[in-house]
């Protein structure tokens, strides 16, 4: 589904990614990412969807080149992202961003977005007006638009609970299987990403550290060492 | 989604509010017989020189219309609306006294080619960040602005002594000398004022109005939504340009003159400061900002306090009334008619 051959971006002299190289495999998948804070991890999803350009390497998706194509060009062959700073349309009602994303993606099926996201009862509130919390599953709905075949989650659970977090991510997990995508999702709480993870990659210090199942990586040295410590 | 969730949805939404299926025809008798009444009964009862000020006051209230639309709509504050006011009524005069056209291929040939001139424009900087956006249209306004003084155009332009339109034959009907009357032209600017009015509203209601406002409101989500954000943002900077140049042309055939004062930065500012009395969110705002402007200018402009009244203008209008005269109105009149959100 993606490859990411040799994936290099600096900011400056600092190189936040190092030639990082990982492969996403197939649909029905959550992919984990994580690692300390500074690793990449937020880096890694930015060159790969297109909102910083790489100084080095390669992303390939669905075996074709798309390191120089635009975030349009991305999202319209069905790659798409959420952020960690939700990143909605605080101005207009959910129901109006909604619709204005499902049109203009031709996706005729909002209905089980909304259901799946549990937004029926926020639809005619203005995005800014609602809780933290509903405004995230907004900004994960509005990726969901359009039945991406990849979807990259920044931080999802990022200013929400263990608890919610946890239940956000089992959510993630059944939606992905049952809808047969791909997905990978950067966070923080390594207790929801080995619980509800397929597949998880460790990064440190902008190079790919490990990638296993949760368990093969709970038991990596490398990990313990750089990451997980004690905590493992 | 569950029966009653489906019921709080339709509810909070309208649907399911009392007369609310009757709401929208008593609104269009309502303003169709406020139009019949606005355009024939002041032409009875005010004076020539109360019309003459109220239609200087709806063109100021049309440009005033197209700065608000993109500012609200956009987030883009335009300081250069003036130079395709007094740009199109230039153009006009010279393709009638130059190249003698007629005067309806005349305002064509100088509608079009502002028009392509927003275009042209528009492609430049419409990608360019607010503050640069508001910094380049008034460099381009004033671009213009001093291109019409130049010497070598003076044979064309008159320099700073401005060019008398008085063309020969008529337009829809209407002379040049009908068009100078204030009686006359009054119908007309009340017309052109609820056109692009209602051409306003309807872009703001329309599915294009909220993508404008989705990019304005976070244009890196629109883009990962698959959206281009660059050529929405130009269609509605030549569409208010287009808005600007319709009430340009309506100045030039009531006045018969243009000068370069018309191309000024005055001029701009002035239907920002109207647009901002009014209220920028809808179309009656600006419209009304430019009238209740206009009176204002006149009562305190002959005793020379224009630009004081400018300036309180833009303060209290910012600071204490940000909505403008307008919406302020309508926020009152929703808080205390409209029944409160959970009262049974």
């Amino acid at each position: 589904m993606l490859e990411i051959a040799n994936l290099c971006v600096s900011y400056g002299r600092v190189r936040a990614l190092d030639g990082v190289d990982l492969t996403i495999r197939g649909a029905g998948a959550l992919h984990g990412i994580i690692g300390p804070n500074g690793a990449g991890k937020s880096t890694l999803l930015d060159a790969v969807t297109g909102r910083r350009p790489p100084s080095g390497g390669a992303v390939r998706y669905r075996g074709q080149d798309i390191t120089r194509k635009s975030v349009r060009w991305r999202r319209r062959h069905g790659m798409a992202r959420s952020f960690q700073r939700t990143s909605i349309f605080t101005d207009l009602t959910v129901r109006e961003q909604l619709t204005l994303v499902a049109r203009h993606l031709r996706d005729d099926r909002l209905d089980d977005v909304i259901e799946v996201m549990n937004l029926g009862e926020w639809l005619g509130e203005k995005a800014g007006r609602i809780a933290y919390g509903v405004q995230r599953r907004v900004d994960v709905a509005l990726a969901l638009i359009g039945r991406p075949e990849l979807l990259l989650m920044d931080e999802p659970g990022a200013g929400l609970s263990a608890h919610e977090t946890l239940s956000l991510f089992q959510h993630l997990r059944d939606l992905v299987r049952e809808r047969g995508m791909a997905a990978v999702v950067v966070e923080h709480d390594v207790d929801a990403v080995f619980a509800c993870c397929d597949v998880v990659s460790v990064l440190d210090l902008g190079r790919h550290l490990a990638t296993g199942s949760p368990a093969a990586i709970r038991a990596d040295s490398r990990v313990i060492a750089a990451y997980l410590g004690s905590a493992a | 989604m569950s029966n009653g969730t489906a019921t709080r949805v339709a509810a909070r939404n309208g649907a399911l509010l009392p007369g609310a299926s009757t709401r929208v025809p008593v609104a269009v008798v309502l303003a169709a017989l406020l139009f019949g009444l606005g355009a024939f009964a002041p032409v009875h009862l005010a004076s020539e020189f109360v019309l003459r000020i109220a239609s200087g006051g709806l063109l100021l209230g049309m440009l005033a219309l197209s700065v608000a639309f993109l500012m609200c709509q956009a987030g883009l504050v335009a300081l250069g609306a003036a130079s395709v006011y007094g740009g199109v009524g230039y153009l006009f005069a010279i393709a009638m006294s130059e190249w003698d056209l007629s005067p309806t291929s005349a305002l064509l040939f100088a509608f079009v080619t502002v028009v392509l001139y927003s275009v042209a424009l528009g492609a430049l900087i419409v990608r360019t960040n607010p503050l640069a956006f508001m910094m380049l249209t008034l460099a381009a306004g004033e671009m213009i602005n001093h291109g019409v003084m130049l010497e070598a155009l003076r044979d064309y332009t008159s320099g700073a002594d401005g060019l008398v339109v008085n063309f020969k034959g008529a337009i829809l009907g209407m002379t040049a000398a009908d068009l100078a009357n204030a009686t006359q032209f009054w119908p007309i600017a009340w017309s052109a004022a609820w056109l692009l009015g209602l051409a306003a509203y309807a872009v703001r209601r329309s599915r294009f109005g909220a993508i404008l406002r989705a990019i304005r409101d976070n244009e890196e989500r629109m883009r990962f939504s698959g959206f281009d954000t660059y050529l929405p943002r130009l269609v509605a900077f030549v569409f208010v340009n287009a808005i600007a140049a319709i009430c340009g042309l309506l100045h030039v055939l009531n006045s018969g003159f243009v000068s370069p004062e018309s191309l000024g930065l005055g001029v701009s500012t002035n239907a920002l400061v109207a647009a901002l009395i009014g209220g920028v969110a809808g179309s009656t705002g600006p419209i009304a900002g430019g009238v209740l402007f206009a009176f204002a200018q006149d009562q305190f402009g002959a005793r020379g306090f224009t630009q004081l009244l400018t300036g309180v203008a833009m303060v209290v209008f910012i600071v204490a009334l940000p909505r403008g005269v307008v919406g302020s109105l309508v926020e009152a009149a929703r808080r205390n008619l409209l029944p409160k959100r959970g009262a049974r």
